[in-house]
């Protein structure tokens, strides 16, 4: 596919080959290898396994799939965007601080937040026994309580921690709608959200949406504890109950063309966005005032979603933390918790540069059809993690093959066995949030910025560093931020892909929570979601500057 | 009040940004100078765990303690056999330690595993429990018991995992998802005994016979029989020594509410599985892995499997420590472990169709 992709490419361009587009093109490749490889993998004998997965379990994972995609969507929108219309419209007591709260849960592993849940929930845990006390119950069959391990507990889970995507840009889209529109709504006695706030949103709450639901294909460890059978699920059945990874990458595959159709309204969400974006000369719609009742509904929209997503969870660990000794504990993870931050310091900076330049010589310098593969190459956010890592190894195999037969055999191995895999792997998974967030930075600008600093007699490079960059500041920033946060929670590619003895927060919190021993993986689940609360407060205080 | 500070903090470092630009790409050369790790020492084996680090770092200690050698560990549970394909000749890999004998099986069918002559393995570990080309060895053994409620099922209500199948126990079973691993050689065994056909239609029986959808490890089966959200369920011995001796009193709880039942002591004797390992085909250090796989089927590594996580020894000269054999002696099933690793896929095939 992406060999025809290139053949085309090259066809079509007639000009001498700029450096700069050259450069992405082969960048872009190079990103897509470990998904080539899975899709190549795909093309091997499954041993006619399909014919079994039809006639049995391919519906159930197909239907679940989709419910749980629908579920989530639903109940994050309805999060995501309520918070966003009364944050952004409604100037009420807390505004403030509830305006960078709502980022929280986002800091919070979906796999963390199942363990805590199921906790909370259950029978033995404190809010059934509250029940019971207050009641007199005796034995579960003397009521009935709703299951959290099922299909709409992983709903309300999922959709608990992912609504901030939807929260972040739909908030923004609403303070860019110009307020001469809202005075238009006013003026006919129409509603401002339904007939102007929502309509103009929508291409934004498309786009969260899409990361939304391309997190909600890939996961594994919410949907495996809470025994909802998705595809995914079905993926990891096929390759290591019948040890066939054809099969599965043939599976994977599916998924992952199902996830470019999804890519596709994004793009076309992205498309129309364009008349959302801010013509500076209109003013942003100044805040409603409340009144008290208007107040506690604004709290209420608020806070529903953080109890889910934050309070709960926080909660829960909090009360598995004090249980212990915590400075005996936190002693004891402390290089563990450098680790995390190094490695995520690293492979933040180093996935924003490279999002960077295909953003920028996409927007600046190339055709459609460069633009179309800048997209492709972050397709990689759509494989559950294990899988991609696996494209990873196979990819990385190849090149330090190629490596070492082309320096023969100096070079025994460059990427595996070292941390160079690792990065390689956060890059792959992780540059579709870079790119998202560079491109909303490079869509924000004015069209004729670049055109205008050329004719004044500037380079490419000089243009670039002296008048794109600085405007693009926060957005490099907000993206940095994101993908730190997304690598401290990274779990599969980093337990697969790590050198010896190497540990982060994810991974050693896993090998208790794997057992369900909540007590020991409760502070270093505690310390993840702490590292993500930085940048997500420095983030929202960067997103202010858009007001 | 806090949060304008940083605020303004960040908003004065955006002010300079090129400065902090320039820091972030030195930062980055850094790190990329700090990466490539080189994993091969002398004196030092590399092991690939499909077992938490926790759980195999006494035997580590211990090891290395005997015999100087030092030991470095990657643990993942999934795809560490790919890894080690990818990587080939340039593996750093000298063991490879596994809990199932599935797992054990895809290393040896994907050709990763170097054949092994010890005469110290082959004394020390039964036929049954190593491969008949020497390429893995079992380590440790776990029964997949029957467990049932204390005050609700009588001591010898359950004497076959057969049984599990009978209208008796309609709506009383829990159990972990079928596709689980430990479920899937269990299913595998069964269908060894007894054909597919009569297998799934166990299976059929058992899955119409669970009180609720199949979730959690064996540890919350045991937690769901304390609840009386159910009265039977399938477990793997070892949980029940976990929970016995917890720090946490909730899961001493949890103990206390069970039964143990070996099955099928009558016939073919209980279903067992084993922790194992291989030496890497690619291996640097061939003779120091041997070493180690020697040393875990001694007399002190045998005992710690017991002590640590309450797992049997496969060396029939080590007794079981005191607590394992107050759990009673039991026959157990002594189908040569291969087969369970080759019927797997035709039992994940029957789980499939069961919807266990």
């Amino acid at each position: 596919m992406v060999a025809t992709f290139l053949s085309n490419w090259s066809l079509a361009s007639r000009q001498p080959i700029d450096k700069w587009s050259a450069s992405t093109v082969v960048l872009c490749c190079f990103l897509l290898g470990p998904v080539a490889a899975l899709l190549l993998t795909a093309f091997g004998d499954s041993g006619g396994l399909w014919a079994h997965l039809v006639d049995t379990v391919l519906g159930t994972y197909v239907v679940n799939t989709l419910a749980l995609m629908g579920g989530v969507g639903v109940v994050a929108v309805l999060f995501g965007v309520s918070a966003a219309w009364v944050i952004s419209r409604y100037d009420f007591t807390g505004r403030n601080i509830l305006e960078w709260m709502l980022l929280l849960p986002a800091a919070i592993p979906a796999y963390i937040i199942a363990y805590c849940y199921t906790d909370f929930f259950e029978y033995a845990g404190p809010l059934q026994t509250a029940l019971r006390t207050a009641f007199g119950w005796q034995t579960p069959r003397d009521y009935y309580f709703p299951e959290i391990r099922s299909l709409g507990g992983a709903m309300l889970v999922m959709a608990s921690v992912l609504y901030p995507y939807i929260y972040m840009v739909t908030r923004i889209a609403f303070r860019l709608t110009p307020a001469s529109l809202f005075e238009i709504a006013l003026v006919h006695n129409k509603s401002q959200f339904w007939h102007v706030g929502l309509p103009l949103a929508r291409p934004a709450i498309v786009a969260g949406l899409a990361l939304v639901m391309m997190e909600v294909v890939s996961d594994f460890g919410t949907v495996e504890y809470f025994a909802v059978p998705t595809i995914t699920l079905g993926i990891f059945n096929v390759w290591l109950g019948m040890n066939n990874l054809v099969a599965a990458a043939q599976i994977s595959s599916v998924g992952f063309l199902f996830i470019l159709g999804l890519l596709g309204l994004e793009l076309y969400a992205r498309s129309r966005q364009q008349y959302v974006s801010t013509s500076r000369t209109q003013n942003s719609p100044a805040a409603l005032p409340t009144t008290p009742v208007g107040t506690l509904v604004c709290w209420l929209v608020c806070l529903v979603p953080l109890l889910f997503g934050f309070f709960i969870p926080l909660g829960v660990l909090l009360r598995f933390v004090l249980r212990g000794d915590l400075a005996a504990d936190f002693l004891a993870i402390q290089p563990i918790v450098t680790n995390s931050v190094i490695v995520a310091i690293a492979a933040a900076i180093l996935i924003m540069l490279i999002a960077s330049v295909i953003v920028l010589t996409a927007a600046f310098r190339a055709g459609p059809k460069l633009r179309k593969l800048a997209l492709m190459s972050s397709t990689g956010y759509a494989f559950p993690g294990t899988i991609l890592a696996i494209g990873v190894l196979i990819y990385a195999g190849y090149i330090d093959h190629g490596l070492r037969f082309l320096s023969g055999g100096m070079i025994s191995s460059f990427l595996i066995a070292s941390m160079g895999l690792l990065l390689l792997a956060y890059v792959v998974r992780f540059q579709a949030v870079g790119y998202g967030a560079m491109l909303s930075g490079v869509r924000r600008l004015p069209k004729n910025l670049m055109s205008a600093s050329r004719v004044l007699g500037h380079g490419y490079v000089a243009s670039l560093r002296q008048v794109i960059l600085p405007l693009l500041k926060s957005s490099f920033l907000a993206g940095l931020m994101l993908v730190f946060v997304d690598i401290m929670k990274e779990l599969p590619m980093t337990l697969l892909l790590r050198p010896f003895d190497f540990e982060t927060l994810a991974t050693y919190t896993y090998q208790f929570a794997k057992d369900e021993m909540l007590e020991q993986a409760a502070l270093p689940a505690l310390m993840i979601v702490l590292t993500g609360l930085i940048p997500v407060i420095l983030m929202s205080a960067m997103l202010r500057r858009y007001r | 009040m806090r949060v304008t500070g940083i605020e303004n903090g960040l908003r004065n470092s955006l002010k300079n940004s090129p400065v902090i630009l320039r820091w972030l790409m030195a930062g980055c050369v850094a790190v990329c100078l700090w990466l490539p790790v080189q994993a091969f020492a002398a004196g030092t084996i590399n092991i690939y765990s499909h077992r938490q680090q926790i759980l195999i770092q006494p035997f580590l200690d211990e090891f290395t303690k005997t015999t100087g050698i030092q030991t470095k560990v990657v643990y993942a549970s999934k795809g560490l056999a790919q890894r080690l394909q990818a990587e080939g000749a340039a593996s750093p890999a000298d063991v490879i330690l596994t809990v199932d004998i599935a797992r054990l099986a895809e290393y040896a069918n994907l050709d990763l595993l170097a054949p092994v002559e010890s005469a110290v393995l082959t004394a020390n570990i039964p036929a049954h429990l190593r491969a008949s080309d020497n390429r893995w060895f079992g380590l440790s053994e776990r029964a997949r018991i029957v467990v049932t409620a204390r005050d609700r099922v009588p001591a010898d209500a359950i004497q076959r995992i057969e049984d599990l199948a009978d209208a008796e126990w309609q709506q009383r079973i829990c159990t972990r998802p079928g596709s689980h691993v430990y479920n899937r050689a269990l299913m595998a065994s069964m269908i060894a005994a007894h054909g597919a056909e009569a297998a799934q239609s166990w299976a059929e029986k058992l899955v119409a016979n669970l009180a609720r959808k199949p979730q959690g490890n064996d540890r919350a089966q045991a937690k769901a029989i304390f609840q009386g959200i159910c009265d039977v369920a399938i477990m793997n011995s070892y949980y029940y020594g976990n929970m016995k001796f917890n720090d946490d009193a909730e899961q001493r709880s949890w103990a206390d509410a069970i039964r143990l039942v070996f099955t099928n002591q009558a016939d073919r004797g209980n279903h067992i599985n084993i922790s194992g390992g291989g030496v890497a085909k690619h291996s640097r250090n061939k003779q120091q892995a041997v070493a180690f796989l020697e040393f875990l089927t001694g007399e002190v590594a045998q005992q710690l499997y017991g002590t640590v996580n309450y797992e049997y020894p496969v060396n029939p000269a080590v007794a079981p420590p005191a607590e394992l054999a107050s759990w009673g002696p039991f026959k157990r099933d002594k189908l040569p472990i291969e087969r369970l690793a080759e019927l797997a896929p035709q039992a994940q095939m029957i789980i499939d169709r069961v919807g266990w």
